[in-house]
């Protein structure tokens, strides 16, 4: 009971963060100004009963509300309707939204498998030379701009040492330098949040506890220590999502990959709003998503949130 | 080295063991030549004061010192390992070898219960995890063996306990588990550190208790190590008593109890408050302190002037709701007072006893007015409080003082200990000027017993008595006409709570003040109070001056309190009835109020719950 009870609460909660978002999403999309007016405005001969057909084929004619709630219609039947240049929205993104997942999980895993061994061997020799080596490299990964890094890489690795290539996703091995550059960024953050974590665990009782059973270390730090540092680590890396999204959206333009950063800010740039709103809605439903799959693991972690 | 299956040779020989902390010349030397022989089915106590050593020199035995930056210096630690198979030296033995001893020959239980467990797994596979480490044993074999000693130390349920997590136990329980899990691989030393310390005093009973009753049965040798000589008498048969990391006498526990050679085991045994030896008096009497001049009787016993109190409580009642289902609804209350009544005269101390749970510290807060009561009065030389508009109540906050249990936390340690201690009088406006606030604080320390000019430190730089008289001078500073002291002595060692126990009674001599002294400890209570309120589950079930409740305790959980207390009076195992079942929660379902309790009278002045009778 106090588990269905939790569930339906998060999810009730994402919902209604999903309507926040859309909503305002919605509403600002419309304040950059009239976009029967973006539209026309490269031809010249544009008569103001133009624009009003314009408007009327838009729907904008008709008050917020309404408009508002077909796009929530529009989103919930994935029926996505038309970019004013590119014709369907939803074949736009069913391309962009499986390379940016794919490049997001793959950015997060890199962090994930570095972050995870370095911290703990940071807290196991604190003070140590090992540890003052790896908080000094992550301030080094924290100060770099991650377009800045990206370049770099490029220039490394697909120009001075013609490896891996620059740009695209016509292969798998083009995965490698995006995934890497926001894989390092986020590295940098996680390793300290995995060492300061893993320190106060490691202090605990419970942990001496388990040492006085006679347990070997290993068992020690993964079994004992770490699922407990784990708690504290999901939920940060919950809430890092959005950052990644951001940080994202620079990334992709920089490796030209043909995801969802790069299709928002071509929106962006032809003033095609209804893709523009489509785009930044399924990113914020996106993180929304991923912190209430945050918030589910973390009641499987914690057996205080599941068991009353 | 033959003989060491003989019972004579000892089963752990611990000779001249030294620990230092860091290295080089700005190392610590935190146990300095310790010996001591464990014998079989004996248990040695290793009795201290906070940085002693005591705790460093059991985790040197298990070999844990490593984690905490500690090293071995000098010394040996013998001990025949069956696992082994040989004779080995603790303090040498690689780490491969010592894991196998380690939950396996010498399991040890920690003070703390409440983090002792850790709280993602659950208890079963807690207690697996050690068996299957140490014993060729099945899954099922392994939680069927993890039941039968849940079983042994008095735990129900087991079977449903095995798939409980630590979250939903209380300290006690978890306390138990610990114990359990301690002995599961029957151990051939267990070393307990503080295990009770923490814990109510009728459950601390039952803890020592089930130590005593499976140490017997499973043959077992205990260390145990513990603050608290009342405890140690009732536990011990051989004694090591230490201070400021050296050993400073030893021996068996009825000589080193009855018959202290060294000046500061006479001490430490002084300042153990003991019940019964205020027995024929009515009023207040100082702790003796060895060492001071200060004689029993220096403060003048004056008669509280009964015609007028500072302050009548009547019928105060606070609940917390308790939420739940799908709409949070309020399903439950905590009836953490209810229809609490009495009255505190002037120079008087009233005692307000319970164990955990009991709404003892809920009614100070009340009084305090830190929370807001359901229903009840609550009059201040007359004037009732909770129908005053709210600024009108301000000027009423300043008379009472809250002095909390622990002094670290209630000090700013990044202010200068005089800055703090002003503060409240200028928040009421009692102090004007830079000066006026200079002398008073030089006033209120010396008041308390420090130095004046130490009012420029901050508040790391003190000890932990010394942080409780800070409080203790904070208090002070509004001349309130009550303060409320919630447990303001038990987290200090005996000989400083002496001290400040007296410190309090002086006070109250010199300005006429009068006590709320919130406590668990039935110690403390015979010596400082006049009269005692006995709370239990939110309500007053006894109430009488301290000669009455203690010569004469009417009511079964003041028996049961007053019975709990470790007596100090070695070699005598009391067989008190072991105590069973946990405290009980004061929550209720909506709806379902506790009876109201009708009052006795027994004596002048001493009442007790109708329900009792």
């Amino acid at each position: 009971m106090p588990v269905f009870r939790f569930i339906l609460q998060r999810v009730l909660q994402a919902v209604l963060v999903t309507l926040v978002v859309t909503l305002f999403v919605a509403f600002a999309v419309r304040l950059t100004g009239d976009p029967a007016v973006m539209l026309t405005s490269e031809s010249s001969s544009v008569t103001p009963e133009d624009l009003n057909r314009i408007r009327e084929a838009l729907g904008l004619n008709q008050p917020f509300h309404m408009q508002y709630f077909d796009f929530i219609r529009s989103l919930v039947t994935f029926d996505l309707g038309n970019s004013f240049f590119r014709g369907s929205i939803r074949d736009l993104i069913g391309i962009a939204l499986p390379s940016t997942l794919l490049l997001a999980l793959a950015s997060m895993g890199i962090s994930i498998l570095i972050s995870i061994p370095l911290g703990i061997h940071a807290a196991l020799h604190k003070g140590g030379i090992s540890d003052q080596v790896i908080r000094v490299l992550s301030l080094v990964g924290l100060s770099f701009p991650n377009f800045w890094l990206g370049i770099m890489f490029v220039l490394l690795f697909s120009i001075a040492f013609p490896i891996l290539p620059a740009s695209g996703f016509e292969s798998w091995s083009a995965l490698i330098l995006p995934a890497t550059t926001i894989g390092i960024i986020l590295t940098a953050t996680n390793v300290r949040l995995v060492r300061t974590q893993m320190l106060e665990t490691l202090s605990a009782q419970y942990v001496m506890v388990a040492r006085a059973k006679g347990l070997n270390e290993r068992a020690v730090i993964y079994k004992h220590a770490l699922r407990n540092a784990a708690i504290a680590i999901v939920t940060f890396l919950g809430l890092q999502f959005g950052n990644l999204i951001g940080g994202l959206v620079v990334v992709e333009l920089v490796f030209n990959w043909p995801g969802m950063g790069t299709l928002s800010i071509e929106a962006i740039a032809q003033r095609d709003y209804p893709l523009l709103q489509a785009t930044v809605s399924i990113l914020a439903i996106m993180i929304v998503a991923v912190n209430l799959a945050v918030d589910l693991v973390y009641g499987l972690i914690d057996p205080r949130i599941r068991v009353a | 080295m033959q003989q060491a299956s003989s019972s004579n040779a000892p089963l752990l020989s611990v000779r001249d063991l030294s620990v230092d902390f860091g290295h080089g010349p700005s190392a610590a030397r935190v146990v300095d030549g310790v010996s001591f022989d464990l014998h079989h089915d004996r248990t040695l106590a290793i009795v201290g004061e906070s940085g002693s050593g005591k705790s460093i020199t059991s985790l040197a035995i298990l070999g844990l010192l490593k984690h905490l930056g500690g090293r071995v210096a000098g010394g040996e630690i013998r001990f025949h390992s069956d696992v082994l198979g040989r004779d080995v030296d603790l303090g040498q033995l690689s780490e491969r070898d010592l894991r196998k001893v380690r939950g396996n020959e010498i399991a040890m239980i920690f003070q703390e219960p409440m983090t002792s467990l850790n709280p993602v797994y659950s208890i079963g596979s807690q207690m697996v995890e050690t068996l299957a480490l140490h014993q060729d044993l099945s899954r099922r074999d392994a939680r069927r063996k993890a039941m039968e000693f849940l079983d042994l130390v008095r735990l129900p349920h087991v079977g449903r306990l095995l798939d409980s997590y630590p979250h939903q136990l209380s300290g006690g329980m978890r306390q138990r588990v610990m114990i359990a899990m301690a002995l599961c691989c029957q151990p051939k030393v267990l070393i307990a550190d503080e295990p009770t310390t923490a814990l109510d005093v009728t459950i601390q009973a039952q803890i020592l208790h089930i130590i005593r009753d499976l140490q017997a049965e499973m043959r077992t040798s205990v260390i145990f190590i513990s603050h608290d000589m009342g405890v140690v008498s009732e536990m011990a048969d051989d004694v090591l008593v230490m201070r400021a990391s050296k050993p400073i006498e030893a021996g068996p526990v009825t000589e080193v109890l009855s018959r202290p050679a060294m000046p500061y085991t006479r001490a430490l045994l002084a300042a153990v408050p003991r019940i019964g030896s205020m027995t024929g008096t009515t009023m207040p009497r100082l702790f003796a302190i060895p060492g001071q001049k200060t004689a029993p009787d220096a403060v003048p016993a004056k008669p509280v002037d009964r015609s007028k109190p500072v302050l009548e409580i009547e019928d105060l009642t606070v609940r917390f709701d308790i939420r739940g289902g799908l709409m949070s609804r309020v399903t439950h209350r905590v009836h953490a007072a209810e229809k609490v009544s009495f009255d505190i005269y002037p120079g008087e101390t009233l005692a307000l006893v319970g164990e955990s749970g009991s709404g003892k510290s809920t009614v100070g807060k009340t009084i305090q007015q830190l929370q807001e009561p359901v229903s009840g009065a609550m009059r201040f030389h007359g004037q009732d409080i909770f129908s005053l508009p709210a600024e009108d109540r301000k000027a009423f906050r300043k008379q009472t003082q809250y002095v909390f249990q622990d002094p670290y936390g209630s000090l700013n340690p990044r202010k200068p200990v005089g800055e703090s201690l002003i503060e409240p009088a200028w928040v009421h406006g009692l102090v004007t000027s830079r000066a006026e606030a200079r002398e008073k604080v030089a006033d209120l320390l010396v008041k308390v017993g420090l130095p004046a000019e130490h009012a420029g430190r901050y508040p790391h730089q003190f000890s932990g008595g010394q942080r409780q008289r800070l409080c203790i001078a904070r208090a002070l500073a509004c001349d309130p006409s009550l303060i409320i002291a919630d447990e303001a002595v038990s987290a200090l060692d005996v000989s400083v709570q002496a001290q400040v126990v007296n410190l309090l009674m002086k006070l109250q001599a010199e300005q006429g003040l009068s006590y709320l002294f919130i406590t668990h400890d039935m110690a403390v209570v015979e010596r400082i109070s006049h009269r005692v309120a006995v709370m239990y589950l939110g309500q007053i079930v006894e109430i009488g001056t301290r000669q009455q409740i203690f010569e004469n305790p009417q009511h079964p959980y003041t028996r049961r309190l007053l019975s709990a207390v470790p007596v100090l009076d070695p070699g005598v195992r009391r067989s008190r009835p072991p105590l069973e079942g946990e405290i009980a929660s004061g929550m209720r379902a909506v709806g379902d109020e506790p009876a109201p309790i009708e009052f006795v009278a027994i004596g002048d002045g001493h009442f007790v719950a109708a329900h009792a009778q």
